[in-house]
């Protein structure tokens, strides 16, 4: 006869009952204090549906903007050194909605282009080097995030920030998007398709460690 | 070999470690749900395991591994208890060697918002040493 606390000769049915009876009791106390701190305040605990946090897309904001919705208006675009007109080729319509945008492989094209925007590689240093998009100064997430001052340093000069990285699911970049506003820059843009995209549709790039190729 | 893992002391330090190790993985998820829940996600088991379980996933694990690690440490049915170590231990590998194998690259949240270390071999390896000491926790007593 088994003792009901057992001491480590359990077996069989009864060593099954225990697994059962542990996973069981786990999860009715989760359940349980979960549905205890929503019943408290719906915004607390956790969603029992879960829903994936997304990025909007620019395009979507701007057809948000255009139906008279609440989204401020663009700031003027700043003096580029490199344009004549100072106004960088499609930076103009983008707005600044306190949160970051994800934006296509076109948009970032165009960024990239004119130089309309600020660009943070967020992939590893040895990645980089291996090769990134021009103009990009790397910044590897898991170096500034436990670092703010590094981001929080980066200074793009009055243009939007184009954040990439690289992986399958490039959520790196969405995170850095987010503390890149949480630190208060403006018009921070998410290129969330990544280098492997930019790589594989053959656009330009360069290899090094500085921005603009070795 | 196996003589001596069986020796009821080295099985009651095996199944005292394990308990240690679950209550350090429980105790900081329970304290932020929100980052667990985040932690499960990047994981992207969603072939397998559907998406929107994610935040139920991220609610009873932790206290799975509580309730366990309790029973390992005050060896009340700590056989079942080293039983649910090793199997939830089996599943974590599973998903970190899928992560590692489709490079992805995260922060896994294993022991919560503390180990920030991304996945990598380290990780895995790490792993590997805590499913064996699982089994050996979960080694039957003779007599």
């Amino acid at each position: 006869m088994d003792r009901w606390w057992s001491d480590g000769t359990e077996r069989g049915g009864v060593l099954w009952g225990g697994v059962v009876a542990i996973v069981a009791t786990g999860a009715f106390l989760g359940v349980f204090q979960n549905a205890l701190v929503r019943a408290g305040s719906k915004d607390e605990g956790l969603a029992w549906k879960y829903e994936a946090p997304k990025l909007q897309t620019l395009e979507e904001i701007q057809a948000q903007g255009s139906a008279g919705g609440a989204t401020p208006p663009a700031p003027a675009p700043p003096a580029d050194p490199n344009d004549p007109l100072g106004i960088p080729v499609g930076v103009t319509d983008i707005p600044d909605v306190g949160r970051p945008i994800e934006v296509t492989a076109t948009k970032a094209r165009e960024l990239v282009d004119s130089k309309g925007a600020a660009i943070i590689d967020a992939r590893e240093a040895a990645d980089y080097a291996a090769g990134h998009i021009p103009g990009a100064v790397n910044l590897p997430f898991d170096e500034v995030i436990t670092d703010p001052e590094r981001l929080e340093a980066f200074d793009p000069a009055g243009k939007p920030i184009l954040v990439y990285c690289g992986g399958v699911t490039c959520e790196l970049s969405m995170k850095l998007g987010y503390e890149l506003v949480r630190l208060g820059k403006k018009r921070v843009l998410v290129y969330t398709g990544g280098w492997p995209e930019w790589n594989d549709m053959g656009y330009p790039t360069v290899k090094g460690t500085a921005p603009e190729g070795a | 070999m196996l003589h001596f893992f069986r020796h009821p002391t080295v099985r009651r330090i095996a199944q005292l470690g394990a308990g240690v190790i679950f209550l350090a993985a429980a105790l900081p998820k329970i304290a932020d749900l929100e980052a667990f829940s985040g932690s499960i996600h990047n994981f992207h088991m969603e072939p397998v395991v559907p998406m929107v379980l994610t935040n139920v996933l991220a609610v009873t694990i932790p206290w799975i591994e509580l309730v366990a690690g309790l029973a390992l440490i005050a060896n009340v049915k700590p056989r079942a208890g080293a039983v649910v170590y090793t199997a939830l231990m089996v599943l974590f590998t599973v998903a970190v060697v899928a992560a590692l194998a489709r490079g992805l690259s995260f922060d896994c949240g294993c022991f919560g918002k503390s180990d920030a270390a991304n996945l990598g071999m380290k990780k895995l390896l790490e792993n590997l040493g805590m499913v064996a000491l699982g089994v050996i926790a979960s080694l039957e007593r003779r007599g």
